[in-house]
Parts: C-alpha cells; sequence; structure tokens
C-alpha cells in the first residue's frame, strides 16, 4: 500500500506542478504576445486619443464600418463589438479604454441586451489571462460568479475558457499568428444573404432598469463623454415593435435604426451583410453627425 | 455520476480508504461497502432508477437459488423464463415502447387504418441495457449448470450493481465477477497501479480525443447541408474516434477503478481499428457485448454451423439485434445490418477465423498488404457510424449523398466553433502512433519512458481537454 500512496502522492505533486507551470507559462504567452483579440487591443493601447468609440455584440462588429466612418467624420474611429458580448463586458472595455486614453464619443448598441446584466463567457474569458489587471479584478469580483476559483485554482481560468484561450489560441499568440480580424479597427464584415424562413419576435417584457447601463452612463459623465445609445436593424422575419417602443419609451433618445432596411442587406436575421453596413454606417453617421464631440486634443493637433 | 466529474473524484477515494482501511478486515463489510457505494453513484442520476435495479436484483437472487434446487425441467423452464421476461420486460418497456408504437402507428396509416395511442414520456435508466444483460446471463448460466448460484445476497447484488461497470460495462460474466466478490480481497500494488494507469489513458481518452472530436461532430453533422465532400468525411472520422475513446476510455477507466479494489474486469476494447477484417474488428470492438451475444444468442440459435442460408440467418439476427441493442431507433438497425453485409463474404469464404493475433506483431510497421487491410475495414466501419451518429436513416443518407457529391468548392471549410475543419486531424495522428506502438499491451504506459509518458500525458490532460463543455459518455444514453 505504501508503494502505491507514494506512487499516487507523486502524480498529485506532478498535476499540480502542471497546473502551475502552464498558468505560468499561458499568461506569460498572452500577456507579451501582440494582441489578437479587442480586450488585448485596449489593453495595449496607451495616451491614445479616440474621437468616437462603438461598443456592443457582434451587431456592432459587423455593422459599423469602422474606416467609413472615419472618413465621413473626420474622426478617429474605433470599433470594440465583440460576438456574444453584453452591457456587462461592454462595461469593462470602458473602464479599460478610459483608464489610460482620452475619449469623446461613445457610441453604445442597444438592443435585447438590455435584459442582461451578467458578464458573457465569451468576452469575458478574453480578460482571463490580465487578472492581475486592477480594473479587471476588481470587475470580476464584483460581477462573476465563481471568480474566487479563477483566482485561486491554478489554470482554471484557462481551462474553463479552452474554446476562445485554450492551447490552439495559446499557439497562435505564441507565434504572433495575424488574426482572422483586425483588432485596430474592428469592422467583422458578413458577406452573404441567409434569411431563415422562421418568424420570431424580440421579447414582450423590458425589464425596469439595468444597473449596468447606469455604471456605463455614470462614467461617461464622469469623463465628459458624450453618449449615443443606438439600436441596429433586424430583418423583416423578426417582430420587434413592441420590444423597440418600450426600449425607446424609456431611452427617448435612442437613435432608432431597426427599420427600413431591406432582407437582401442582411447576412441573417440580426446581422447585416457588407452591403448592409455600408448603408447603416453612413445612417448613423448622418443621423449623429451634429451631436459629435470635438476632441480637444486631437483638433487641437490638427 | 460521472467518472469526470468532481463529484466522483471525492466519491473514489472516500470508497477507496474505507475500503482498504476501514471494513478490509471483514469480507462481507467490503461487499456492503460496494453495495452501498454503487447504490449511491447510480441513485446520484436519479435515486427512483435504484427501485428497478432492486427488483432485478431479488428477482435473480431468488431464481437462481431455485434453479439449483429445482430438477423439473419444466419448472426449470418456467423459471429461465420468467428471468428472460422480467429483465426483457423492463427493457422493452423503458428502451422500445415508443419506438415499437410509433412504428406500429406509422405502419397501420400506411394501410389507412389510424390508430389513437399517446406515447409516453419515459426516461430510459442510465445503464439498463447493461445491467439487465448481466443478470440475465447469471440465470442463463445457473440453467445451464454451467455455474452455482450464490446464496450470499449482499455478494449477487454488489455483482449486479458493482459502481465502476454499472452503467456502461463491460457486461460481466458471473463466472468472472461473482467468485471475486466471495474470496477476500489482497491489496496488490502492481493492480493498483496498473489501475492508476488505466484510469489516466482512460481520461485522456474521453477528455481529450473524445471530446475534442465531439464539438467537431456536432458542428459538422448538424450543418451537414452546407458542408462539402471533405468536411463531411472528417465529420465521420472524427465520429469514428469519438465513439471509440469515448466508449474505450470509460472502460479503461472502470477496469481501472475496479482494479483498486483488487477486482478484475474483462476487456472490453483491444485496438479496433487496427483490424484486419471486420471479423477481426468485431472481436476487438465492445468485446463483452459481442462476445454474451455469441454465447447467449448466436450460438444457441446454430452460429455458423449448418446450411448456408441458416448460417447467413444467423449473422443477420445477430448484427440487427445488436444494433438494436444500442437503440429504438432505424439508425441502430441499419448500422446492425451493414455491419452483418460486411461480415457475410468472410463467413462465407471461411476466412473470419483469421487475423486472430496482433497485427505486426514484434515489428514496427505493418506490411504493405496489412495497412490496406487495415484501411479498408477502418473505411468501412466509418462508412457504418455515419448511419450510428446520424439522427434518422434519411439524415444518413443524405450525408453519405453529399460526401459522394465530390464536392471541394468551400476547400478548407472554416466551422462556425471557429475552427477549420482538418484542424483535429494533428491530434488524432499522434493518438494514433501512439496506439499503434502499445497495441500488443493495454495502455501506453510501460517501458523505460513511462514517466515522460505520463507526464505527457498529464499536460495533455491540462492543456488539451475539453473542460468548456463536458459532456456525458456516449454509452450512458444506451
Amino acid at each position: 500500500m505504501n508503494q502505491f500512496i507514494k506512487y499516487l502522492i507523486s502524480i498529485l505533486v506532478l498535476t499540480i506542478g502542471f497546473l502551475y507551470l502552464s498558468d505560468f507559462i499561458y499568461t506569460q504567452v498572452y500577456i507579451n504576445s501582440k494582441p489578437r483579440n479587442k480586450l488585448q487591443y485596449i489593453l495595449n493601447t496607451k495616451n491614445d486619443n479616440f474621437d468616437v468609440v462603438f461598443i456592443g455584440s457582434s451587431r456592432v462588429a459587423s455593422h459599423i464600418d469602422t474606416k467609413l466612418f472615419d472618413s465621413l467624420s473626420h474622426k478617429k474611429t474605433i470599433n470594440l463589438g465583440v460576438e456574444g458580448a453584453g452591457l456587462n463586458d461592454n462595461l469593462l472595455q470602458l473602464k479599460l479604454l478610459i483608464d489610460s486614453n482620452h475619449i469623446s464619443n461613445v457610441f453604445l448598441h442597444i438592443d435585447t441586451n438590455f435584459e442582461n446584466i451578467s458578464p458573457s463567457n465569451i468576452a469575458i474569458s478574453e480578460a482571463m489571462p490580465f487578472l492581475k489587471n486592477k480594473i479587471i479584478k476588481n470587475h470580476l469580483k464584483k460581477y462573476f460568479k465563481n471568480f474566487e476559483k479563477l483566482e485561486y485554482i491554478p489554470f482554471y481560468k484557462y481551462a474553463v475558457n479552452d474554446p476562445e484561450i485554450g492551447f490552439r489560441e495559446l499557439f497562435f499568440s505564441g507565434i504572433n499568428k495575424k488574426p482572422r480580424i483586425n483588432p485596430n479597427v474592428g469592422f467583422i464584415p458578413k458577406f452573404g444573404n441567409e434569411i431563415p424562413v422562421i418568424e420570431s419576435s424580440l421579447p414582450n417584457i423590458i425589464r425596469e432598469e439595468n444597473i449596468i447601463l447606469d455604471e456605463i452612463i455614470e462614467i461617461c459623465k464622469k469623463n465628459q463623454i458624450s453618449l449615443t445609445l443606438f439600436i441596429s436593424p433586424y430583418c423583416s422575419k423578426i417582430k420587434t415593435e413592441d420590444y423597440i417602443k418600450k426600449l425607446t419609451n424609456k431611452f427617448p433618445n435612442l437613435i432608432n435604426l431597426s427599420k427600413g432596411y431591406n432582407d437582401k442587406l442582411f447576412y441573417d436575421c440580426g446581422h447585416l451583410n457588407n452591403q448592409g453596413a455600408t448603408i447603416f454606417t453612413t445612417d448613423l453617421y448622418n443621423e449623429t453627425k451634429g451631436n459629435l464631440k470635438i476632441n480637444a486634443r486631437t483638433h487641437n493637433a490638427e | 455520476m460521472l467518472f469526470n466529474s468532481i463529484d466522483f473524484a471525492i466519491f473514489l477515494p472516500t470508497i477507496f480508504i474505507l475500503y482498504w482501511f476501514v471494513t478490509n478486515k471483514n469480507l462481507k463489510l467490503q461487499n456492503l461497502l460496494i453495495l452501498i457505494s454503487s447504490y449511491i453513484f447510480y441513485g446520484w442520476w436519479d435515486w427512483r432508477f435504484l427501485s428497478l435495479i432492486i427488483f432485478s436484483t431479488i428477482i435473480d437472487y431468488l431464481i437462481g437459488v431455485s434453479l439449483s434446487k429445482q430438477e423439473n425441467q419444466t419448472k426449470r423452464k418456467m423459471l429461465l423464463w420468467t428471468s428472460i421476461l422480467v429483465n426483457l420486460g423492463f427493457l422493452g418497456f423503458f428502451k422500445y415502447y415508443n419506438f415499437f408504437l410509433d412504428n406500429f402507428i406509422t405502419a397501420f396509416s400506411f394501410f389507412g387504418t389510424e390508430i389513437n395511442a399517446n406515447s409516453l414520456n419515459i426516461i430510459l435508466p442510465v445503464g439498463i441495457s447493461f445491467y439487465t444483460f448481466q443478470t440475465l446471463s447469471y440465470s442463463i448460466d445457473i440453467y445451464k449448470r454451467k455455474l452455482e448460484p450464490t446464496k450470499d445476497f449482499i455478494a449477487f447484488s454488489a455483482f449486479v450493481s458493482f459502481f465502476p461497470q454499472l452503467v456502461a460495462g463491460p457486461i460481466e460474466r458471473a463466472n468472472n465477477l461473482l467468485p471475486q466478490f466471495n474470496k477476500k480481497r489482497i491489496f496488490d500494488n502492481k493492480k493498483a497501479i496498473d489501475g492508476l494507469h488505466l484510469i489516466l489513458w482512460g481520461l485522456f481518452k474521453k477528455i481529450v480525443i473524445a471530446d475534442s472530436c465531439a464539438i467537431y461532430v456536432n458542428e459538422i453533422f448538424s450543418k451537414y447541408e452546407t458542408m462539402n465532400s471533405l468536411t463531411l468525411t472528417l465529420g465521420a472520422i472524427y465520429f469514428a474516434f469519438q465513439i471509440y475513446c469515448d466508449f474505450s476510455g470509460y472502460s479503461d477507466i472502470a477496469i481501472g477503478t475496479s482494479k483498486l479494489f483488487g477486482i478484475d474486469l474483462m476487456r472490453n476494447f483491444n485496438f479496433p481499428y487496427f483490424a484486419r477484417s471486420i471479423a477481426e474488428f468485431w472481436r476487438r470492438w465492445h468485446i463483452s457485448l459481442s462476445t454474451w451475444f455469441r454465447d447467449y444468442l448466436y450460438i444457441p440459435i446454430g452460429g455458423s454451423h449448418g446450411s448456408k442460408w441458416n448460417q447467413i440467418r444467423n449473422v443477420f439476427i445477430i448484427f440487427i439485434v445488436s444494433g438494436f441493442w444500442h437503440g429504438a431507433n432505424w439508425t441502430f438497425i441499419v448500422w446492425g445490418a451493414l455491419n452483418a453485409l460486411y461480415f457475410l463474404p468472410i463467413l462465407l469464404t471461411k476466412k473470419n477465423r483469421k487475423n486472430l493475433d496482433t497485427v505486426a506483431q514484434g515489428k514496427h510497421l505493418p506490411t504493405v498488404k496489412e495497412f490496406f487491410q487495415m484501411l479498408f475495414t477502418f473505411g468501412l466501419t466509418v462508412f457504418a457510424w455515419i448511419f450510428f451518429r446520424a439522427d434518422s436513416v434519411l439524415i444518413a443518407v443524405k450525408y453519405i449523398t453529399n460526401i459522394f457529391s465530390f464536392n471541394f468548392e468551400k476547400g478548407l471549410q472554416y466551422l462556425l466553433i471557429k475552427r477549420y475543419a482538418p484542424e483535429l486531424l494533428i491530434l488524432i495522428l499522434l493518438f494514433i502512433i501512439l496506439e499503434w506502438n502499445s497495441r500488443e499491451k493495454e495502455h501506453p504506459f510501460f517501458g523505460k519512458w513511462i514517466y515522460f509518458k505520463i507526464s505527457l500525458t498529464i499536460l495533455a490532460l491540462i492543456t488539451l481537454g475539453v473542460y468548456s463543455n463536458v459532456t456525458d459518455f456516449i454509452y450512458f444514453q444506451f
């Protein structure tokens, strides 16, 4: 029995050792590699000035043609839309961005994400290697249920997020492989047109308040950032009227562009295709051009 | 309770300590501990399932005792049929009731008669197909006077419900497992360490290979209509490795866990993808089920004896029943029938007893002929797996049609899971090399590189394992 117990203990010690070693290597590789996602990009920006920042989910990432908005407005624009991101993730992005940069205008996309206050797995997983960052740590401590596991169990944060920051992503980060998207620009166009036959609708009920959105509004106010709330279109197969009416009642200044786009302009029911994104970006610019705040620093530099 | 869960990681050491340090002086107490822990393990899914297994245990125990006392052949037959009807009755009701009902309704409506019958919302008790076959073999063996029944109810109950193999096998025979419960177990270091190695290897197969394959397989099979021929072929190959690593991984963990308690279970897989013919494949795949069907169905109905027609009939019966055992769906029946078709030429040319040894024994590489034999056999099994995996026969046919449309338009397809379709191949190729090098053993942990291999396996488990989406073992559903 003694021999077996010694053997078992040596396997356990080896396993624990590997957990710590892997955790250390993964963290170092992600910290020291070139940005492959938008959160890494934000963490790498220092003392930068952004005139216009778009934040939201994939409906921002694939709807806002950053270069087009830049050329129309002559303002430095960035698209920080992340697939699967909710308001909570947007709040973290914003906190990180304003920590070491200057921002004039934030365009926040609001739709059914208003119903959720929790961080999303997809977006939060990108923050895992940077848990030592004070802002990330405090944010996740406040909003993430299993934060203690993430902090104290070695490699746990990488194991449970293996599709996003597992071995494959580590390998690509390690060799500095160019990502499929360019995080500096952030626009991820979609191509094609696959509208489903089945109809669906947005929820009938809207939540009373969203503390995360309140916090975003508060932060923008405190940092003198002009905040614009907007909603982008859905295809004709989705009934949106009831929900969006409730949303516009709550936020009278919401730029509502949820209707008026031909189904041919959609990749799927929630996402415009490349052609649709061009039209939408132009429309959004035209709707908001009068309200864009001028960035004193970039303005003076010009 | 899943083997790859935190619950089991706490459960196993607790039972191990109680078994070897608290109850080790008393055999009956040790068996009682195994019984209670097995019921806890099983009840973890749904405690209501316990009533079934307890009922089945009592019935077969009583029938076993009665059979040994009874000399009247008619009464003996009646006792045997009671066991068969009770066990298969449970299995039939829980597993096949809705299937037969739906098919009867469809058949009658085809002839213009509408039948109104409601299907039942039945949950299939985990492992029912495994433990009913185990208890059935006990009754049949006693009936055939191949086995003496046990009078120790606790030992018998522990044999029926032994937790490492309760929910997905290996389907044990009473003459192998039961005597081990009646004998004092002495801790054997070598056996326990071998058990640890098997558990480690089983976890690697399940968490690293099977679960990685599952992500690709689910994506490809669910969107087969938009996939090109290359991706669909890869999807089928990935499923072949998913099901093999999932099920053989489970068996390895079961056998390894059992060794920790000083109990030996039969081997369930023996590198089936290195088989040189379908006959050899079936000697190496799910061995405990194949031999069960051979001993209790194939041989009693005549086996490979008798006229050619009888031989063909028997082959179809055993393969179709074996397919149907897996689940109440026509896909499994077609899968079984396909394997029967594959097997027929081998049987008719009397080559079914060829290739009884391990391929390329004592050599590093196979001959060219052996290589192509293995490749061909693997190709046949992959083709049949498509039916096994598809939700319906129609979908399987469409999937196969799409493969043979030879559409390579989109090249290396990028899937919605954010991976290129062929990416997993590297991992699978490494796995094949590992398996090939250990094909004459049970696992790769042997020789002078043993500690290096163990370290690499642990590292692979940590860094390549799939933990974001913990999945059940596939065979739990059967």
